[in-house]
């Protein structure tokens, strides 16, 4: 092999372009391979959250396509999705309402990056049982619905409001059809 | 044969990158509430400090010197992007409650401290063992802290509960300071003291 001066200009270029190449038909090459495994986790995990705000061990979900996404769990509980902001990034959760269109069953949140001990309290049980049991609805109109914020996380519990909010909004005509 | 024993075993004791060079501390304070979490950060620190040292030890006659410390941050990125794929696809609970911590390893002061300390001028076994002895006194600290604040913290370890209910019964609480970031660094400081008076000739004396 030609002997080269290692602190070249050419050969720094050459050795960066080459490293940087590889490193990136690696990386390719593992999320490739990987992605099946990690799609399933996050199926499983969005399967355990369902049931979680539904209160119950295992059952069958059913998922119901039609202009607002609604899970069905054992042909009984209304599992509706809910997006918003938390503090730091995303946080995200569901409602399992009773056939009846308007008594909560259970709540469960999640985040990506809210405050361990303070915004990340509400993925705790004792932040989502004070939901199981709330009305949603009163004379055939959405009721605003009252929780207990979290001490230290103002703004994680303001997004947690406003998710619910929005969500219970954009919901309504899908209540006003399960209004017996 | 001693070589081998020295580079693996002093980093776990004399020369314990978290005790006596006091680094890679920001992540000791963060992921030591609980024992599992530790261990696994633990792991893959001292897979990422192994790697790393070998791959830089084994490129080390080839790496420009003007362009060695992006070389380098190039190599240790990639295998936490990798470490942070494998445990998403099999160990998601755990990547989850890592989340940001398993990206934090490419910054973990001790990595790149055995990189330009060591795999630029050894050869690739002895950098192997020097990063992988590294990476185990890592994680033998974050385990022994981990230990103490999720027993007295939760009472409970590895999740499993130890601390039995008669004794909350009694009126034993939980420590709570326990879990807070700052009960790390006290404990952190109580395994040198110890460290350092079981070994005087540790202790620096004080320069006039």
């Amino acid at each position: 092999m030609m002997k080269r001066d290692i602190n070249s200009n050419g050969y720094i270029f050459l050795y960066s372009t080459i490293l940087v190449v590889i490193v990136a038909v690696l990386l390719t090459a593992a999320a490739l391979w990987l992605q099946p495994f990690q799609e399933r986790n996050k199926e499983n995990e969005k399967r355990t959250m369902i049931l979680a705000a539904a209160g119950i061990a295992d059952g069958e979900i059913t998922f119901c396509d039609g202009e607002l996404p609604v899970y069905l769990v054992n042909d009984s509980i209304f599992v509706i999705p809910m997006k918003g902001k938390g503090l730091w990034g995303p946080i995200w959760g569901y409602f399992a309402i009773a056939p009846d269109g308007s008594t909560l069953i259970g709540a469960n949140f999640d985040h990506k990056s809210e405050t361990p001990g303070l915004g990340g309290e509400i993925t705790t049980e004792k932040f989502q049982r004070q939901f199981s049991g709330k009305q949603i609805r009163e004379n055939g109109r959405l009721k605003p619905i009252e929780f207990d914020a979290i001490t230290g996380a103002t703004k994680t519990s303001d997004g947690v409001k406003k998710m619910i909010d929005n969500t219970l909004e954009t919901y309504t005509p899908f209540f006003e059809k399960l209004k017996p | 044969m001693s070589n081998f024993k020295k580079l693996l075993i002093e980093p776990l004791r004399k020369s314990n990158p978290v005790t006596v060079l006091v680094l890679g501390i920001c992540s000791c304070l963060a992921v030591t509430a609980q024992l599992k979490p530790a261990l696994v950060m633990g792991a893959s620190v001292t897979v990422v400090t192994a790697l790393s040292n070998l791959i830089i030890s084994l490129l080390r006659k080839g790496i420009p010197s003007r362009i060695r410390i992006i070389v380098q941050l190039v190599v240790v990125a990639t295998l936490v992007i990798l470490i942070d794929q494998f445990l998403k696809a099999f160990a998601y609970d755990v990547s989850k409650q890592l989340s940001v911590y398993v990206g934090l390893i490419i910054t973990n002061c001790i990595i790149m401290g055995r990189l330009e300390a060591f795999a630029l001028s050894h050869g690739p076994w002895e950098s192997f063992l020097d990063g992988l002895g590294n990476g185990l006194g890592y994680s033998l600290i974050l385990v022994i802290v981990a230990f103490f604040r999720e027993l007295f913290g939760s009472g409970t370890l590895l999740g499993y509960q130890v601390i039995p209910q008669s004794f909350y019964e009694a009126g034993y609480q939980n420590n709570g300071l326990m879990i807070l970031p700052p009960m790390a660094l006290i404990i952190v400081g109580v395994i040198i003291w110890i460290q350092r008076t079981r070994n005087p000739e540790m202790q620096e004396t004080n320069q006039k």
